[in-house]
């Protein structure tokens, strides 16, 4: 089973997000209101840590860096954005948030695959 | 050389001449790369190269800190084309972490220009302003800059227009006095002699602050310093263009002592016909009063502290028909930009800025 223990379901607020390492797997857990996400900490766009860079406001999740934004619980781009965030699922477990790391997911640079 | 960019199902190329900025070569040929500063600092062109060989250009650059060599990731504003390349043969394959595509439709498309350096003017002990007369009329939008090279002196240097006209060939500029700015150093120099008039390299418009009236937006505009010359330019637009019989603009304009402001008969001339319309507030941030100091702020208000937290304490919560626009160092704006989304609420899409090292 690959299903890992990021943190306390209390250690996010609501409409937030936080850095965790899980298992050597750096990532970012955020609190959507009715559950948890897990995103890569870094902008997809140039790698700005979102720990330092992320605005979370009304479920919308903007970088600071370009004003590139996202839907919290679809990780889907909204505005100038151009590429959706990509995302771990997650599960909420005895009061803990749990997530599925298979391998470490990361954005492509500029999209090519090579 | 050619340089090639590929994007998805997009394939863009464009030649590039010896020791031409990538960046410009690519914007001039009408590719609508990304960029911010186009000078070094803010990072924004980081591009990386597939296939090739190109030079990367000032190693120093701000703008580099996080690029990944394994990448072999640069910056498009600073690399050029290698001198000992075969021209004709070589081809460069580039990599760009966004899309290529138009802000507006009525995007202007850069070019290089030579021009004449004219009219100096000292508006305070630091700060000049100059004019720049092109060999032909060009057509710029409010909030956009040029990059200028002076005669002897290494790379480009980013200026907003102050002026606005449809058309022109006169380009007005301002410049604050940098100890260690070669450029600043040239042009303090040059202003000190009369009448000489002295030829510069440039390159634009560029940049992406920019104000139409089409919008109709109310303006909230916030300066630091020399900033303020874009938010001239975006004023001046609003004016001849009657944006202020519908809508009003709010400026701030931040400065540190009562001997750094400018541009005072300028702002108070403008508040004087549109009192209504249009609110100017200087706010200095080494005073807590005027009290002593032999200042005539006119129809302009005084604020105190420090211009961001001015602005935050000005702007109203949850508008949707203002726009943003941010000139001035990167810490006022970086000061700005997460509190006017969480606390004033305004949508990100209606922050524009520029952020000059």
């Amino acid at each position: 089973m690959n299903w890992k223990v990021a943190c306390a379901a209390g250690d996010v607020a609501v409409d937030s997000m936080k850095r965790f390492d899980v298992d050597g797997v750096s990532l970012m857990i955020a609190n959507v209101g009715d559950g948890f996400r897990a995103y890569p900490p870094v902008c997809p766009h140039m790698e700005e840590y979102l720990e330092n860079s992320g605005i979370c406001a009304g479920g919308v999740l903007t970088c600071d860096r370009h004003l590139w934004q996202w839907d919290m619980k679809t990780g889907e781009p909204q505005g100038p954005a151009e590429k959706p965030l990509l995302m771990y699922e997650t599960k909420e477990e005895g009061g803990e948030v749990l997530v599925f790391i298979e391998q470490e997911l990361e954005y492509e640079f500029d999209d090519d695959d090579d | 050389m050619k340089i090639s960019i590929e994007k998805k199902d997009q394939h863009y190329s464009f030649e590039a001449q010896p020791g031409e900025k990538l960046l410009y070569a690519g914007l001039k040929a009408g590719f609508p790369l990304p960029y911010e500063c186009a000078t070094g600092t803010c990072g924004t062109c980081r591009a990386r190269v597939k296939e090739g060989d190109i030079e990367e250009g000032w190693p120093e650059a701000p703008g580099k800190k996080g690029l990944k060599e394994d990448r072999r990731e640069f910056l498009l504003c600073q690399a050029y084309v290698k001198e000992d390349s075969d021209f004709n043969n070589d081809t460069c394959l580039l990599g760009v972490p966004s899309a290529i595509k138009q802000f507006r439709e009525d995007d202007l498309t850069p070019v290089h220009h030579q021009g004449e350096v004219r009219n100096w003017e000292r508006l305070n002990a630091e700060v000049l302003q100059f004019d720049v007369v092109l060999d032909s009329a060009i057509q710029f939008h409010a909030g956009q800059f040029f990059v200028i090279q002076a005669p002897g002196i290494e790379g480009f240097r980013a200026y907003s227009m102050v002026n606005y006209e449809h058309e022109t060939n006169t380009l007005t500029f301002v410049l604050k006095n940098k100890k260690n700015g070669a450029f600043s150093k040239w042009a303090f120099a040059q202003a000190n002699e009369d009448g000489e008039t002295k030829e510069v390299s440039l390159f634009g418009p560029l940049g992406r602050a920019t104000f139409h009236p089409d919008e109709a937006n109310n303006l909230f505009l916030v300066a630091g310093g020399s900033g303020i010359a874009g938010l001239m330019s975006i004023l001046r637009h609003a004016d001849v263009s009657g944006h202020f019989d519908n809508y009003s603009a709010t400026l701030l304009f931040g400065v540190r002592t009562v001997d750094d402001v400018f541009y005072l008969a300028e702002l108070n001339e403008m508040v004087g016909r549109y009192p209504n319309q249009i609110t100017v507030h200087i706010v200095f941030s080494d005073h807590q009063s005027l009290a002593g100091h032999d200042l005539d702020l006119g129809r302009l208000n005084p604020g105190f502290g420090f211009v961001h937290e001015q602005a935050l304490a000005t702007i109203e919560p949850n508008l949707t028909d203002t726009m943003a626009y941010l000139a001035g160092p990167p810490p006022m704006i970086d000061a700005l930009i997460r509190p006017l989304i969480l606390e004033a609420k305004l949508p990100a899409n209606k922050i524009r800025y520029d952020k000059f090292g």
